[in-house]
This record gives structure tokens, C-alpha cells and sequence, in this order.
């Protein structure tokens, strides 16, 4: 999932990577650099989602070369949607642009199964992002500031971890600010925990 | 998606030095979702003679009763409790009067004999073929993990005290690597005058 706020965007997911039943990964980084200020959360085919990644992260540094300016959050965003829409017959993959630019700030961009590209305040993916609906509708503020951030997310994906089967292992946290990016990881008892029954 | 894995779980049983374990997690799911975590696999079915039923969660559930019942009439015609090796051949019959539409459960036995206070185990495919092994036995959603680190962790002649630790490691540690099992663990030793049920704290993802 990511989240906006005033002066940049936490991102966060788990680090479970499934083959069938098995966990093949417990501790996969799915919080993928594409420059420095921008960042994708990768959900669906790890091979498809990694393929696109690599893909536009290439055509972002030529761009910057080029343009001789950092790419916008809203153009790697674009880059991936025209990938994810044009293949999107032979793709299974959701994603999530998320970072920081000088002209708009802090954004995040939601790039779903078939290739449409929406900018939301916040969005969750995944497989586990269908037992959290409620809470995030139910909990998000939209003048929540960083740590308010960190703690929306971390709570909202340790729900899903406890309830989806194909979630779990560790909460890999991402601050994207104009000084670029803060990674967190949360793990064993500092894991958030709720009703279990 | 196999009728075997829609609700996971996993069930593992160890011989020790006059005592034996049993081992369970205690997830129930509808597939990926969860829906609770205190669900029960293993049956008493004697005061020395325990049964996992991994599998399909209504078939456990109704194989658990039905044995129960054939259980109890035993008891009531032959005056005494029922031994380990004879309780796994009424299991096999159960299941196998079912060949052709048969109970989606795979199940463990462990037992110490009411006479001799010999441990005894055994596992089941869901058609009633037992397998009875000097060693451990494993069923359910992980059995690769779980064979892989029973393997690796159990000796012969382990102490009560050992064995519990040995048969908790090998279970949480497979059922951590599979997204269908997990969300607590219950363990239950079995020496020949007490049974202690330990749960485990594991983690719950």
C-alpha cells in the first residue's frame, strides 16, 4: 500500500512470496526502486511485476539523461501504465508508483490489473488488500502526518498478514521525502497485533 | 485447488523414550482467508491414545464422531480399552469402507499400548493404507517441510521434556514455510501416567 502526506509518501508490504502453498521467499523486498524519489510496490506475477520494473526504471534513467531534470512521479507512473495496458492480455501484475517530485510533491499512483492508471491519497493491492477494505476506509485521515502514516500502514498490513494466508513475514516501510528515501522494517513482536481468536 | 488443502493444516506425531507426541497447528481457512485460529485437529480417544485428523475440516470433524462411536461400542463388548494397533486397524477399516468416495482426512495415531506402555504411531493415506514407522509421521499441507525437519531434528530414545521442544521445533518451523498452516501450535506428550497439552505462541501470519 502507499500513502500520501504533506511533504512525501510512506509505502509498505509484506515480504511472503508464494509458490502454490509454499512460502518460496519469508523476507522478499516487493518495495522496488525505480529512481530515487520514486518507488513501486509490486503485487501479482513476481516475474511479470520484476520484468516491468527493470523495464521502466531503464527508460526513466535515459529519460533523466535526456531531459537532464529527475522524472516526475506522474510520467514512471505513465511509463508503467502504457506497459501494463498494452500487454495487458499476457500481464498479471498491480502496481503501485509511489515517490516524491519537486512540482506536486508527494504522490501515489495506482496502476490495478488491466492497466488503468488513477492517482488516489492513499491505495492498498494485493491479495491481502481485500480484508483491509474496511479498515482503511474506516481509519484514514487525510491530514495524517509521517509517523501517523507509518502507523496507518503498519497496523492496516498487519491485519492482512494475520488473515491472508498468502501475506506475512515482515513489514517492509518506505518514507519517500525530497531527501530521498527511509526504509523500515518491522518484525517479530513489534509486528502489530489484534484479536486472534 | 485439491479437496486436501482447501482448509490446510498440518499434524505430526514422534515416538520418544516410553512417552510419545503429538503435534498440530490450529489454523482453520477457506483457502488463502483465515477464519479461526482454535480450531482442533486432534481427538482423545483414549486416556493414552490420541488422533490427528488433518484435512478437509467437515470430514475431520465426522470421521472423528464416527470413530468415536465404533470406539465406544468396542469398549462396551470387549470390557476394556482398546490397544494402539487395533484402534489404527478400525481407522483403516472406516476410511476404506469409503474407497470410492472416500473421507478427504489423512490420519496420525499416536499411543501408548494400555498393557506394555509401548509407544506407538502411525499415519494414514484418506483410503486407510497405515504406515507404521519406529519414528515420526507427518500429515497435512506442509508434509515436505515437515518431513525435511523431522528428519533432521529426531533421535531415537528422546526424553519427554527433549521430545516436546524436538516435535515443537519441527512443526512451527514447517508450517512457517506454508501459507496454508500456522497460526498456533498445540502439542500434546504422552508418557504412561499423564498427558500434558502445551500450546504454542507462534507467530500468526
Amino acid at each position: 500500500m502507499a500513502v500520501e502526506f504533506d511533504g512525501g509518501v510512506v509505502i509498505g508490504a509484506d515480504s511472503r512470496t508464494t509458490t502454490g502453498a509454499y512460502i518460496a521467499n519469508r523476507v522478499t523486498d516487493k518495495l522496488t526502486r525505480i529512481t530515487d524519489h520514486i518507488y513501486c510496490c509490486r503485487s501479482g506475477s513476481a516475474a511479470d511485476t520484476q520484468a516491468i520494473a527493470d523495464i521502466v526504471a531503464y527508460q526513466l534513467s535515459f529519460y533523466e539523461m535526456e531531459l537532464e531534470e529527475p522524472p516526475s512521479v506522474k510520467t514512471a507512473a505513465s511509463v508503467f501504465r502504457e506497459f501494463c495496458y498494452s500487454y495487458r492480455d499476457s500481464l498479471t501484475a498491480g502496481i503501485i508508483c509511489a515517490g516524491w517530485d519537486k512540482r506536486d510533491g508527494g504522490q501515489v499512483y495506482c496502476i490495478p490489473l488491466g492497466g488503468m492508471l488513477v492517482r488516489q491519497p492513499f491505495t492498498i493491492g494485493g491479495s491481502g488488500s481485500t480484508y483491509v477494505y474496511g479498515f482503511v476506509d474506516a481509519n484514514y485521515k487525510p491530514d495524517f502526518d509521517k509517523e501517523a502514516c507509518v502507523n496507518f500502514v503498519s497496523n492496516t498490513l498487519a491485519l492482512a498478514m494475520s488473515r491472508d494466508g498468502s501475506s506475512g513475514g515482515v513489514i517492509r516501510l518506505g518514507i519517500i521525502t525530497k531527501d530521498g528515501i527511509e526504509r523500515r522494517v518491522i518484525k517479530g513482536k513489534e509486528v502489530p497485533r489484534f484479536f486472534e481468536g | 485447488m485439491s479437496i486436501l488443502t482447501y482448509n490446510g493444516g498440518v499434524v505430526i506425531a514422534m515416538k520418544g523414550k516410553e512417552c510419545v507426541a503429538i503435534a498440530a497447528d490450529r489454523r482453520l481457512g477457506v483457502q488463502g482467508q483465515l477464519i479461526c485460529t482454535n480450531f482442533n485437529r486432534i481427538f482423545e480417544m483414549g486416556p493414552n491414545l490420541y488422533l490427528g485428523l488433518p484435512g478437509l475440516a467437515t470430514d475431520t470433524a465426522t470421521v472423528a464422531q464416527r470413530l468415536k462411536f465404533r470406539l465406544n461400542l468396542y469398549e462396551l463388548r470387549e470390557n476394556r480399552r482398546i490397544r494402539p494397533k487395533t484402534f489404527s486397524a478400525v481407522v483403516s477399516n472406516l476410511l476404506y469402507e469409503r474407497r470410492f468416495g472416500p473421507y478427504f482426512v489423512e490420519p496420525v495415531i499416536a499411543g501408548l499400548d494400555p498393557k506394555t506402555n509401548e509407544p506407538y504411531i502411525c499415519n494414514m493415506d484418506l483410503i486407510g493404507c497405515p504406515n507404521e514407522p519406529e519414528d515420526f509421521v507427518v500429515c497435512g499441507t506442509c508434509v515436505e517441510q515437515a518431513y525435511g525437519m523431522c528428519e533432521s531434528l529426531w533421535e531415537p530414545n528422546l526424553e519427554p521434556d527433549d521430545l516436546f521442544e524436538t516435535i515443537s521445533q519441527a512443526l512451527v518451523n514447517a508450517f512457517d514455510r506454508d501459507a496454508l498452516s500456522g497460526w498456533g501450535g498445540i502439542v500434546y506428550i504422552i508418557e504412561k501416567d499423564k498427558v500434558t497439552v502445551k500450546e504454542l505462541k507462534t507467530r500468526m501470519d
